[in-house]
This record gives structure tokens, C-alpha cells and sequence, in this order.
């Protein structure tokens, strides 16, 4: 039994730790002291003269920062909110200025330029001080890409309580670079079509979690909305509608909003599999399409799959891929090569034609088709990235710089490794936001979605990105990224089923494996708060009673 | 192996079955044609002369129903849309009508009136008829809200294509009426708060499924955002933020938008157990307040329930019951009574002393208290309304009239009819909108929710409310609801995790049991289109290929 004084002193205790400070991703090197800041009404953040020419998406991300800065008007996440920081804050000195400059020697390339480098190539660290005597603070680092890193960690820094934004526990100095190069998200446009202005919020939601590659598995079955010059009866026959396309000038808007965000736009056709949208144009290419019933024929419906054996039609998809490649200034392009189905071949006239007149096997053709795809595209300077069963399933020669996306399960990881190449986390029983929203398909009430349960931010975070590998393995594992698969998602529930989990993998990915989730839940909640503050409709992870009180609502608690 | 021929006949083969109608819920007498008829440009609703002194929230529903049909615009889902119709519209007849009268004797006394009446004494039946010569469609009904819903019914027959609107299957003739009386929401507004404009845009989801009960869980453990005449300092002192209130006004003016959309609004003050927020203002009525470790004494955190041995503590919940019973107009009132935490009064000194010095048991005390508060709602008018345990765990003496909401298990439904009480069904494992996101209590890495998984729409929709019930028992099936308990839920996903898997019962309930999912399917597809047309955000169900092709991509299709 407790005695009644003892209960009420509970109460309080509990309510004491909060962090001061909630960055995402944590930075690798972060010291802190305790001293207020408020920024200054005129608060300024400048590029150094010493960056010649500065280019053109710096400016803008000072601009948006400084923004940030003014209208994000987010209170600290304690009980109280911003109003337990007024004293101190009243007291405290000001801060009047970031000043930004590049390391000696540094030339500055745009943001973009930076951003669509190789994955090895890319510069993302950055030195951020914020003295603790208001002299002003400091952002220096060798890329313009560092600094965009750098500014991003900056507006985590600042809160606001009634018209006064502030920084708390200065002296602040954060040395950071990311643990892995490749921090990704993929959206799905084909199952269901999103506005231009829904990829656009999404991508300035990942920038703000340092996602550095957004995978856009732009084509499907089910629609092509993608406009490709000298391709174009792929959309006007094969997107949903005419409304539902992308043209050029849409790809062309995303890849630079993207890129003045420090991301690289990689492109996937998925092929030879998951092309039965092409049928509407070019029923020539195409086997078994919308053939019934379709789960003999595909994963999902509807059937179809690119006639790979037909030598008509692998040239008609290397052309097809050359002019998407081209529309795209990253280095990575993905042929995907997902859930090929062999009873849709072996149920084609054509493809068995075509195979007895060759002489070749289903595998053999498989082989002749990539390799001739592939061409196509590293012809166009791109590196190709497919899903695992292009090297745990079929007997086909890729290129040793191919980069494999593991999508089937966490286990495949080792298998791929072993294989030589480099890879990326996708594993859809850590990473894929659509488990666990019951099945799609029809006629099946009692449908549960393939990949059950739903995978909360605290399984993608404990994934840990070595497990089972020896070191040289280890070394292939180029980062990893959640996935939006949008049978049952669309610009409806955009926001809410990717925020803020896919936020764990970005911070799983740049501050590496390891994180503890106690302490990374008071930070995911900054996250989703902000995020709000921004615009986007990142939803609630528990209530706000818990929110505002760190670890009170843990299990044990 | 296909001939290629055959392949081709299966795509058109499939695409051809589609229901001209996608009627939500569906009539439960619904004759229909085969004739097209367009709305003429002056399309007009109207209230016949012989409908002495309408109501004003009748002229409103007119007025709204007008507004639906002309900004719809929502294509019939086919492929090509509404250009299918094209022809048959363009030489279509045209209907310029529809005419509402109330049948001989009745007297039009407003929606809200009609809708806040006891469960009983409800009267939603009508008699809608759409002639095939394009002469005026005719709505009658008893009572105004029977014309309300069959206003709602018109407004689904409805289609528009390149600037035309347009009925097919004309002649229509409906005569409905729902299977059973209550058809709920229940929505939490304590673990997150949701402004007014939220609820208001729900109910206006609700009243277009025919959905007639708001079931207001309005305050909990974690925030008390109802500003109560004479209990203000509750509110004040434990609402989120001074924002995050609902004040008599925004109290009044659901209210009044509810019952003009045909549903009563049944506010639910949970006692003796989830009133943690009471301890903020009243920590003297409150045991085990925000006590550690919650798991001993709460099922979430935080702590604390009402000292409900205390005198001084039943006669405040009275008073403040029967304050709360003033601001709402409806005849039902739940005072709660789920989750009983007896470690807590255990453990509360002063609840213990009151036992001592009353000489009564906890049970017997909870039975004190439990009639007394009562007492306080009736004496205002209201039938109390309880969650299962106060009848199948207390030792309760309960007026025979009281309401059983059954959400633990469905397995609960057969003891509480067997006591002899109406009830509702609120199963968890059926009707629970939040189950299969993930566990939210913190520090719970493996976490899932803890009545996983996922209820789809298909679960919900396959329920049968009187399963293992005698005839007498079956009877005392008052109907059902969806619920959303919102610890991971807010603003940011209320659409989408609500729409439009809560049709799914709105239609159960209505139209009875037996519904068949893959019939069902198409119309709630329909049900989710036209609902993202009036904006809310309702979650697409499949991919739109799926959408427009009903049944193929059923399971064995």
C-alpha cells in the first residue's frame, strides 16, 4: 500500500528528464553545454565571402532555413511546453548570425550537382559551432552538400515560447557524416498516382531527415505515368488518366527539387516482370497479359510480363530504358527484376516460339535480355540496380558494380553479400510501410497483407546492418531505406503511413546501428512535431500526455 | 499453354460486369431498371406544399443534397469512366425533380429532433422513387429524418460525366429502413485532441453512411478538454493546451451539426476508472494518480482513478455528471466503467480508510457509487450507457433500461444478452479502428498492438450480431459501431485510418448481416470516391485498376 505522500512524489520525478536538444539522425559527434540562446530579431545566416560563386541552391536552403528558423514556431516537448525555458531564456545572450563557409581548397558545386555524384562520391559532413557567448555560429564543411546537412541540423536546434526562437545548451559543436552513403525512401506511383505537389512535400520531409536517394518506382501492371519522349503511348494509353502523368517537365521540376535538397532521384522500370501496363500500347511486347486466373501468372494482378525472349522486344526495352535514363541525371538506374513468373512464359505461344528458334532456355534469354538492357543503360552512364532475385535466383551475368536491392527478407542479406555485390537494406520484414493493413486482394475476408505485422519504427531502428557478414561483406552494404508499396496508399494517406517512421532508417542509416529507442523516442516525437509545424502529417506515435513526458510511458515505466 | 486469341478474349471478358449503381448501405428493398436519365440543368429538390412548416435543418439537407449532385462530379468506376455512359446519357431523358412530402398525418418536426429521440422511437424509413419517363422523382417518409436519409440515398444515384449529371437504372424504387436502431462512431478525443472542424467533417462522413449515434469519448486519463459549466478548473487545468478545449459553444454547435445531419451525439464521461486528468485540478478525488509502475495500477499510463468509496468524491462525479448530461441533448449518456484497476484502491490509503469506516467492500462501494451517479444522469433525463464490465465483472445493480457497449470480445456479446441488457456491439475484435499499428507504449521494441492484428473492413463487415443469441436475446441487439481510440492517432490520420473501413458497419447495421464482401467491394469503392470528392480523405482499397474492374482482383479471379 502507499502511503499517500509518497504517491504524489512520483508524480513529480517523473516528469523531470527531457532532452534538451532533439536532433535527427543524431549526429556522430555532438557535444553540448547549458547555456540559452535567443536568436536575434535580425538573425541572419551567411554565406562567407571566401565561397566564391556561390551556387544558386545554397541561397535558396539559407533562404528556406532562415525560414525554418522564423515559422516553424515549435515548442520544446516537456510539460509546459516552451514557457518551463522563458526565464532562462530571457536571460540569455543573442545570437545574431551562422556564417557558412566552405574548407580551404573546397570548391562550390550546387547542392544538386553533389547530390547526384555516385554513391562513394558523395561529400555529406559538416562542422556546425554555436559558441555560447552569442558570437556567431559557425558551419564549415568541404561540399555544398556538407553545408545543406549542416543548415538542416541547425533548425532542429531552435525552439520557440511567446515571439522568442532560442537554441538551448550551447556551446554547441557537431562534427557529422553519415555512416552509410545511400539513405533512401521509395514510393510506388504506379498502384496509385500522386500529384506532383505530394512527391514534392515528400521530398522536402526526407531532406529534413537527411535522405539522401529517393527510389521512385515510377512504373507498374497496374499504370504508366510516366511520359518518355518517343515512348509517349505508354502514358496516354497506360496511365490512369490523362491527369495522371508525369511529363518531362513534372521530372524534370522533381529531379531538381530533389536535387536542391541534397537527393538523387534513381528511376526504376521494373522489368522484365511487372509490365503488363505496356500491353495497352504494345500488346506485341507483352506475354500473358491480364491473364486470368492472374495468380497463376503474377504476385498480384494483373498478369503480364516483357516477351523477353523476342528479340524485337529486348530492343524495344533497351530503347525505352535509354530515354528514361536520360531523363534522369543520377548515376543509378534500376531494371528492378522483381517476382518473374515462369508459368506466363511457359503459357506463351510466342516466347516458346521464340525460344525453340533460338534454342535457348527461359534462363538464357533472361541473361541475353539483361545483358542487353543493361547495356543500354550503362551506355548512358548509368550504374543498373536490381531486387535480389536477379542474383539469388536467376543465372544471369551483371555487371560487378551492380548495386542489388534485398527486398524479400533480412535473411537474403548474407546470400547477396557472399555473392560480391554491393547492396541496399529493403527488407520487406524491417522496412516496407505497407505490412499490416490487411490484404488487398478481394474476395478474401479473412486477408491479412503478406508481409504482417505492421513494422513499427522500433523494429526498422533495431535493425542492425552487418548482422551474419564478415568484415569485407560488411563493406558492400551501401545504407538501406523503407519502402511504400501503394496498393491501399495513395495522396490520402501519404504522410501518415511514411511519417515519422520512415524517419528511423534515415537516422538508422546516417548515425549507424545501435540506437537505443528509449532515448530515440523523445527525438522521433520532436520529428513528427516539427514535421507538423512544416506542413506535413506526420502522425501521433502515442499520446501527447506521453510526448511531453520522456520515458513515462515506457512499458516498465 | 493460352493460344494467343484466348488471351486477349479473357481482357475484355473481364472488364464488363460492373454495377450501375454503388448504393451505401444498401436499400433493403431496391427495384431498379435499366433507363439512363440526365439531370436537367435546373435539377431541382423540393418540399411539397403539403409539408406544413418545414424545419429549418430540412431546407438546409434539401439545399446540401443540390450542392452534392452538382459538385460531386464523381465518375462512374468503370474503365472510361463516365465516358461509357456517354451515349446512353446523350440521348437520355430528362429528369428536372424530386419532390419530398411526408406521409398523411405526419407532422415535420426538424431532423434534430427526430434523431435525438430515444434508440426506440426513431423513425429513418422512406420510400424513394425515380420513374423512367423522366416525370419528377418522389421522396416520402413519416418523418423528416427518413427523408433526410432518403436525401442521402438520392444524392448516391448520381454520376457525372464531361459536364453531365446523371441517374441510370432508372425506374428506382427504394423502400428502406435500417435493421436495427443504432448505428455508431465512437471517437476519443482525450489521447489526442481533434478540433471541432475534424469532428464536424466526421460527422459529415457518418451522416453520408447512414451512421445515426456519435458516441463522444470525450475525456480520459490523459486529457480532460471538456470545459463543463461549474467544472471549469478541469479543462483549464487538464486539457493538452488552452487550445485544445471544447467549450459549451463548440459543444452546441456539434450538437446542433450532428442532429441536422441525423445523428444524436451520446457524450461519455468514463468513470470510476480512467480520471487520471481529474487529479490536475481535484488530486482529492483521484487514487494512484499518475502512479508508478502504471502497469500495477492502469492498463496505460497514466494512473488514476476516482476515489469512488468516498462520499465526498461520488457526490463531485454526480454533480459533475449531470453537468455534462445539460450540455447534451441526447437521451443516452455513458458514465464508462471499463478497466477497473483494484491494485490502485489497494493501494490508496484514503480509499481504504473509507472502506474501514463504511464497513463495505469495494464492490459494495463501487455499487454506492455507480447508483448514484445514475441516479444524478437520470434525474436529467438520460439512460445510462456502460461499458461490458460494469455487468459481466462488477457486482453492479443496474436500472434494467441501462446500455451495454460489449468491446472486450465478441465472445462477451452472449453473457451480456443472457443478463437480460440491450446492447451494442464495440468488439475489439471486430470494430477496433487502431488495432495493428504497433504496440505505442515506449521501450517495447517487438511491441505490437495488443489486438492485433488490423481489423480490414472485409472482418467487420462479416460480423453477425446476433451469432450463439436466442430469438429473445437477439432482440436486445441494439446495433453496432467502429471505434478509434486515438494513442496513435490525430489530426494528421483520422480520414484515412477511419474511411471508409467505417462504412463497413454502418452498412451491417442497416441493411443486416449476410452481406457478401465481394459484392460489396465495388460500392465501397464508390463509397471511398465520392467521399474524396465532398473531402475527406478516404484510403483507396486497392489500386485503382482494381477500382475500375470490379472482381478482377478478387482472390480467384
Amino acid at each position: 500500500m502507499f502511503p499517500k505522500s509518497t504517491l504524489i512524489l512520483f508524480a513529480t520525478l517523473l516528469t523531470v528528464f527531457s532532452p534538451a536538444d532533439a536532433l535527427w539522425p543524431q549526429p556522430r559527434n555532438l557535444q553540448t553545454g547549458s547555456t540559452a540562446l535567443r536568436l536575434s530579431g535580425g538573425f541572419e545566416i551567411t554565406i562567407s565571402g571566401s565561397v566564391h560563386n556561390a551556387p544558386s541552391d545554397l541561397h535558396a536552403a539559407v533562404l528556406s532555413t532562415q525560414n525554418f528558423v522564423k515559422t516553424d514556431k515549435l515548442g520544446r516537448l516537456v510539460v509546459g511546453r516552451g514557457s518551463v525555458d522563458a526565464q532562462v531564456v530571457s536571460k540569455a545572450k543573442s545570437l545574431s548570425k551562422l556564417t557558412l563557409s566552405l574548407s580551404q581548397g573546397a570548391t562550390a558545386h550546387s547542392i544538386t550537382s553533389e547530390a547526384q555524384k555516385a554513391i562513394e562520391d558523395r561529400d555529406e559532413a559538416y562542422t556546425l559551432t554555436v559558441p555560447s557567448d552569442g558570437s556567431g555560429a559557425t558551419l564549415t564543411a568541404s561540399s555544398t552538400l556538407g553545408l545543406y546537412r549542416g543548415l538542416t541540423t541547425f533548425s532542429q536546434l531552435v525552439y520557440y515560447n511567446d515571439g522568442t526562437t532560442y537554441i538551448l545548451n550551447a556551446p554547441i559543436h557537431i562534427q557529422d557524416s553519415p555512416a552509410y552513403p545511400y539513405r533512401g525512401f521509395m514510393l510506388d506511383t504506379s498502384r496509385s498516382f500522386f500529384p506532383v505537389s505530394d512527391i514534392k512535400r515528400t521530398l522536402d520531409a526526407m531532406s529534413w531527415v537527411k535522405i539522401n536517394q529517393f527510389h521512385w518506382h515510377v512504373v507498374d501492371s497496374q499504370s504508366f505515368p510516366l511520359e518518355v519522349p518517343g515512348f509517349t503511348d505508354l502514358a496516354s494509353k497506360a496511365a490512369y488518366d490523362s491527369s495522371s502523368v508525369y511529363s518531362p517537365s513534372d521530372v524534370a521540376d522533381i529531379v531538381s527539387y530533389a536535387g536542391a535538397r541534397g537527393i538523387d532521384v534513381m528511376v526504376e522500370i521494373d522489368t522484365p516482370g511487372h509490365t503488363s501496363a505496356i500491353s495497352k500500347a504494345h500488346p506485341e511486347h507483352i506475354a500473358c497479359a491480364e491473364a486470368t486466373p492472374w495468380a497463376t501468372f503474377a504476385n498480384e494482378p494483373p498478369a503480364g510480363q516483357l516477351r523477353l525472349a523476342s528479340s524485337e522486344t529486348t530492343q524495344y526495352t533497351a530503347g525505352l530504358l535509354a530515354a528514361v535514363a536520360k531523363m534522369f541525371p543520377s548515376t543509378l538506374f534500376s531494371t528492378g527484376g522483381d517476382e518473374l513468373n515462369t508459368n506466363c512464359y511457359a503459357a506463351d505461344a510466342n516466347t516458346q516460339e521464340d525460344l525453340v528458334s533460338t534454342g535457348q532456355t527461359l534462363e538464357q534469354a533472361l541473361n541475353v535480355f539483361t545483358q542487353t538492357t543493361h547495356k543500354a543503360i550503362i551506355a548512358e552512364g548509368k550504374t543498373p540496380v536490381v531486387w535480389e532475385e536477379m542474383v539469388l535466383v536467376h543465372n544471369v551475368t551483371l555487371e560487378s558494380d551492380t548495386l542489388v536491392l534485398v527486398w524479400i527478407s533480412s535473411d537474403d542479406v548474407k546470400a547477396v553479400a557472399e555473392k560480391g555485390f554491393k547492396l541496399i537494406h529493403a527488407a520487406s520484414d524491417y522496412f516496407y510501410l505497407d505490412c499490416g493493413g490487411g490484404g488487398w486482394v478481394g474476395a478474401n475476408p479473412d486477408g491479412n497483407s503478406w508481409c504482417d505485422p505492421f513494422k513499427t519504427w522500433q523494429k526498422s531502428y533495431s535493425f542492425d546492418p552487418t548482422a551474419n557478414l564478415t568484415d569485407a561483406e560488411a563493406k558492400l552494404v551501401m545504407g538501406g531505406q523503407h519502402l511504400l508499396w501503394t496498393e491501399q496508399s495513395g495522396p490520402q494517406n501519404l504522410d501518415p503511413i511514411v511519417w515519422p517512421r520512415a524517419a528511423s532508417s534515415a537516422e538508422l542509416f546516417w548515425s549507424g546501428p545501435g540506437g537505443n529507442i528509449s532515448e530515440a523516442l523523445p527525438r522521433l516525437h520532436d520529428v513528427a512535431y516539427r514535421m507538423r509545424q512544416r506542413g506535413v502529417q506526420a502522425i501521433s506515435l502515442q499520446p501527447e500526455w506521453c510526448a511531453l513526458r520522456p520515458g513515462v510511458c515506457d512499458l516498465t515505466a
